[in-house]
């Protein structure tokens, strides 16, 4: 990883102002476009191979009460029938303008839908991405009690990359509220019903989703600090007589976290997976959740929608970390 | 570090797979026999207690390692076949072979892999060779991505230089020299990639997407036991502990290969 | 509801419980007020009666709506809007006497002409309401007489009518308000019910408040109903146990586990159980070969399937109607657990190197245990069954679509033994998946749909249920075990053996 090169320092890479800016432009265009390239080609993958693959979903929409012609009467009425070509352009014309169409099995709106989860799962995963960066920053960091404390950070993060999150999940449902029954085992209570209660509701999914990437971040943040802290500058600290915790902390610390920075930024698409999980565990009613059942449901509008949704956002996720790793890092645009 | 984490990992892969393999022997019970006794917590003749139809959860765990490894490892391969020849390919050879071949692995390497497995395992149905496809399947770009990497290594260096000047083929390049450098790598990738795959696995499982009942199969008795977690916690417990257990093992000898 | 976040919280509801209980000896009257939080796995898609499919959407329609006639705890027929009735002597037109002073929850009067509105929907193919295909063949056309008197012109004599008028069919639904609100109706129903539907967020709760106009002086007694949506019946316990919620079903046997002997708990068994049965093509290969059949009936031991998966607290199935209900015939012949008989029927099937088949197994716990016992039993007489896992959303759509021949599969019981037995046997039933198409079954079927005399049409009714059980187009295997757990407070419930809980007239003591 290169070091973070301070911008007092003239670097050699460093090319300010206009080049720059039109470098930077057209990373982002050639990103944006292959966004939208790779949203279409899976859009349509997912497409052809469900309707392929499953069918039609009239039938599985009218339950035990469904009769040949009531599937029929379906089948007409969402063009069930037509080519699957058809009904993908159809419904691509529709997501392009705005028109996520409906669900099949809720009728409700899909943007609806889907706006009402996403608080839930943006919620979950922010509270998440948050712990884990700070748990393992600080872990790290801290300059006294190696002996102690070392060991211990070291054994947490094994468990954290390790363990499978419905483990965890389940374990600390088991212990926390089967066993000792301090906290509630649903994840979610809306904030309505107060901020306490609510908070409480989510302490065990954050800290289920959360712990792999307390793992994942602690290796790459110790690996940087070990680096920053042999630098001259951190040295110079030390000589000036700044307190062990000032230098860990206030100066040696904020060199080190960007390619936790990065890593964030990499780890979105794994995140989509184990909020799935952590959802599914917790009852939560989230984007995740949502897109599991409607997959078994086929659910087709729903599910392309959820699954554009990951896509692209994971891309712009990707997209603003190498950003903001160009923005601080003058030496590998040229690289880009 | 090295010392410790190599002997913790390979001793804890090699009891599993010791396990696994004698598995009818080490089992106290049969684990597809149901019984009258159901969800009884912990006993002397259940050491882990029985599930929702009276079969005995410690046998079951043992035969579940069968599975699981079945699955790590054909993932682990699959992912391999795909992604080593695809990172060789670009890594030795540069222009436009590559800049297509690095696209490619840059698109999927972004894409959530859970996600994307749920998807194909819903569509294709959950069996063996489907998981161990779909896996494979999520899992080689990043390897793809690694052996690319040091393949670009070995092709700078000069000993490669003198072989094409003396007229090698690409082929005959990367067979005789980039590819005994990239060995390594592999190999140890390669416990990395178990460890993956049987943590995915577990998770597809445990989101009903596992090898199909009865056959005992450790995320889908996390799931199954999930109910019951009030009345014999093993049922759910034990399954998750050996999974965790057996992807700490793949994962610490991974690691201490570095 | 404030939840009890003091430490220790079971003790206090103990404490509570056990007061309450120790008072349960005299008689209460019922309190005004109250909100009653019902937790349920919601699956509900609309609540327009019209169109209305999904099982637990009825826990909302009994509540924002009334039947013309209701089911008593024994499945008789009770007047509710209809008062009275009246049959011709050729039995094809029946008046019914409207209670009088009803109105809808939007202020327009309930009347003969509402009711008349309400059939036709259901019977125009252009509205192309799912319950067309049940009321057609029974109902022809239906006249206002005047304000307070409707009639049904029957296409024959039909006793099955006022099974349907008791459910989906019989839900009256505002002609004012239907035309109004269009596609927005399913969201925002008027009926003439006890409690108002006030707001529906989907995958969270459906809030419902009293109805200050409602016809019967005194009900409803609780202010509100919240029913809140829940990821499964285990979830529900926990909350029931917190005193997040005050009532949770569908609990099996083992789901109750843990709360049998919970003070301030309240467990009610369902009265009738869900038929569960085997079932296959017996149209054609291989199921169709008749000794086939019947080794699996010898092989599956019923005794231990209702012991493991219903703890013993369910009942053996021999034919499709459960112990309770009147058309039930205790001299029915069935087939005994007998492996040996199975083996040696499966080697004159032509098997005799035993026999392969997938079985369809939907992701439902309960389905999953009875198929691996299923397998295992079936596999000791040489038959070996593969468990196909299918997602309990898809799993009904493939058997209706003919793609998934071998399957368990269960139904709850109608009012009128015409309601399932026809559906299911008769070769022109909706819902007969399997095939099945029996003329001698067909004709006893017909008959005894178009008799009103009971004990002719318990006599035909045994002929048919015999004839199917020895045709063995299904193999019958158990009637379930379920709980509702309610919390002490609630008073004043009971089951009907359509398994759909009434809230209605429940009340809260303090």
């Amino acid at each position: 990883m290169a070091e973070l090169a301070k911008p007092s320092a003239g670097s050699a890479g460093g090319t300010a102002g206009r080049g720059w800016f039109r470098l930077m432009l057209g990373l982002i265009v050639r990103r944006v476009l292959l966004m939208l390239a790779t949203a279409i080609a899976i859009s349509a993958l997912l497409f052809f191979a469900v309707t392929q693959l499953l069918g039609s979903p009239a039938a599985m929409m009218l339950g035990q009460d469904a009769s040949p012609q009531a599937i029929a009467a379906l089948n007409l009425k969402y063009g069930f029938d037509r080519p699957a070509i058809v009904q993908y352009l159809h419904w691509l014309t529709g997501a392009l303008t705005g028109d996520l169409g409906r669900s099949y099995t809720t009728q409700q709106s899909v943007a609806a839908a889907i706006a009402t989860r996403i608080p839930v799962t943006l919620e979950l995963s922010l509270w998440s991405i948050a712990l884990a960066v700070i748990a393992a920053v600080v872990s790290n960091t801290i300059p006294t009690g190696r002996r102690v404390l070392q060991p211990v950070v070291t054994a947490a993060n094994l468990i954290g990359i390790t363990v499978p999150n419905f483990m965890l999940g389940v374990s600390l449902i088991f212990i926390l509220s089967v066993k000792l029954d301090l906290l509630p085992s649903t994840g979610w209570v809306p904030w309505s019903d107060g901020v306490g209660a609510h908070l409480e509701h989510m302490i065990m999914p954050v800290l289920t989703l959360s712990a792999y990437y307390f793992g994942a971040f602690s290796i790459v943040y110790r690996a940087e600090y070990q680096n920053v802290l042999r630098r001259p500058f951190v040295r110079v600290a030390q000589a000036k007589g700044l307190g062990e915790w000032r230098v860990a902390f206030r100066h040696a610390a904020p060199n080190a976290i960007l390619p936790v920075i990065t890593f964030v930024g990499i780890s979105m698409g794994q995140l989509a997976g184990g909020a799935v999980v952590t959802e599914t565990i917790f009852s939560m009613p989230g984007t995740g959740r949502l897109f599991v059942a409607s997959i078994e449901s086929r659910d087709f509008p729903v599910m392309l929608a959820i699954g554009m949704l990951i896509v692209v956002g994971v891309v712009i996720m990707n997209l603003l970390a190498d950003i903001a790793y160009a923005v601080v890092n003058p030496q590998i645009r040229h690289d880009l | 570090m090295r010392r410790p984490g190599l002997c913790f990992g390979a001793g804890v892969v090699a009891c599993i797979a010791v396990i696994a393999a004698a598995a009818p022997l080490v089992a106290p019970r049969d684990p597809y026999a149901s019984g009258i006794d159901m969800l009884v917590p912990s006993s002397a003749l259940h050491l882990l207690g029985t599930d929702d139809l009276g079969r005995d959860v410690l046998s079951r765990v043992i035969y579940g390692a069968r599975a699981s490894l079945a699955i790590g490892f054909g993932a682990a391969l699959a992912a391999m076949v795909i992604g080593v020849p695809i990172g060789l390919v670009a890594g030795a050879l540069r222009g436009r072979v590559d800049t297509v071949l690095a696209a490619l692995i840059d698109l999927f390497i972004a894409l959530p892999g859970l996600v994307l497995a749920l998807i194909i395992t819903v569509m294709v149905g959950a069996n063996l060779r489907n998981l161990v496809l779909v896996l494979g399947f999520v899992m080689w770009p990043p390897i793809a991505r690694l052996v690319r990497g040091q393949a670009m290594a070995l092709r700078e260096m000069l000993f490669v230089e003198a072989a094409r000047a003396t007229g090698g083929t690409p082929l005959w390049i990367i067979r005789r020299h980039i590819w005994p450098g990239v060995l390594p790598i592999v190999a140890a990738q390669f416990a990395t990639s178990v460890a993956f795959a049987i943590f995915t696995s577990a998770s597809l499982s445990f989101l009903g997407l596992g090898i199909p009942p009865p056959t005992p199969d450790w995320g889908g008795m996390v799931r199954a036991g999930y109910d019951y977690l009030a009345i014999n916690p093993w049922m759910s417990l034990a399954p998750g502990a050996a999974v965790s257990l057996t992807v700490m093992g793949f994962y610490v000898m991974g690691r201490s290969f570095r | 509801m404030t939840m009890l976040r003091i430490g220790r919280r079971q003790t206090l509801a103990g404490l509570a419980g056990g007061m309450l209980v120790s008072r349960a000896g005299l008689a209460q009257t019922p309190i005004l007020g109250g909100t009653l939080t019902v937790g349920l796995s919601n699956e509900a898609k609309t609540y327009d009666p019209i169109f209305s499919v999904q099982f637990t959407e009825r826990y909302v329609l009994y509540l924002a709506f009334d039947t013309l006639v209701k089911y008593g705890p024994d499945f008789s027929i009770k007047p509710e809007l209809a008062e009275s009735w009246d049959t011709s002597a050729d039995g094809k037109r029946i008046v019914f006497t409207l209670r009088q002073g009803v109105q809808f929850q939007d202020g327009t009067p309930f009347d003969a002409a509402a009711v008349k509105w309400n059939i036709d929907q259901r019977l125009d193919p252009k509205v192309n309401s799912p319950q067309r295909q049940v009321l057609a063949p029974i109902v022809a056309s239906v006249d206002v007489i005047d304000p307070q008197h409707v009639a049904f012109n029957l296409v024959a004599p039909s006793p099955a009518l006022f099974s349907l008028l008791g459910e989906r069919v019989g839900f009256m639904v505002s002609p004012t308000a239907w035309q109004q609100r269009g596609d927005a109706f399913g969201s925002q129903p008027i009926g003439t019910g006890a409690f108002v539907l006030k707001e529906w967020t989907r995958g969270s709760r459906v809030v419902l408040e009293r109805n200050p106009h409602y016809w019967q002086a005194g009900l409803p007694y609780l202010d509100r109903i919240v029913v809140q949506d829940l990821a499964g019946s285990v979830i529900g316990v926990q909350r029931l146990l917190t005193g997040e919620i005050d009532y949770v079903d569908q609990l099996t046997p083992a789901d109750v586990l843990p709360i049998e002997k919970r003070a301030g708990i309240v467990l009610k068994p369902i009265t009738v159980g869900r038929w569960y049965f085997l079932q296959w093509h017996v149209n054609k290969a291989p199921f169709d070969n008749p000794k086939l059949r019947q080794a699996f009936a010898h092989a599956i031991d019923r005794n231990r399937l209702n012991e493991i998966t219903m703890r013993g607290q369910g009942t053996i199935s021999d034919s499709p109607t459960p112990k309770g209900l009147w058309w039930y015939d205790p001299d029915l012949k069935s087939y005994p657990h007998d492996p040996a008989l199975a083996k040696t029927l499966l080697a004159e099937a032509g098997f005799t190197n035993g026999f392969e088949y997938t079985l369809s197994t939907p992701q439902v716990t309960v389905f999953q245990q009875v198929n691996q016992l299923l397998q295992e039993q079936l596999g000791a007489i040489g038959i070996k069954l593969q468990l196909q896992p299918v997602a309990a959303s898809e799993w009904y759509a493939r058997v209706v679509s003919g793609t998934t021949n071998l399957t368990p599969t269960r139904w709850t019981q109608r009012a009128d033994p015409d309601g399932l037995l026809y559906i299911l046997f008769h070769s022109r039933g909706f819902a007969n998946t399997m095939k099945y198409r029996n003329e001698k079954v067909d004709a006893l079927l017909d008959q005894a749909r178009t008799v009103y005399d009971v004990p002719t049409r318990k006599k035909l009714y045994a002929a048919a249920q015999q004839q199917i059980v020895d045709d063995l187009p299904m193999v019958p295997l158990i009637f379930g075990a379920e709980y509702a757990a309610l919390r002490a407070p609630i008073q004043g419930f009971e089951w009907i053996p359509d398994e759909i809980p009434r809230f209605r007239d429940l009340w809260k003591s303090a």
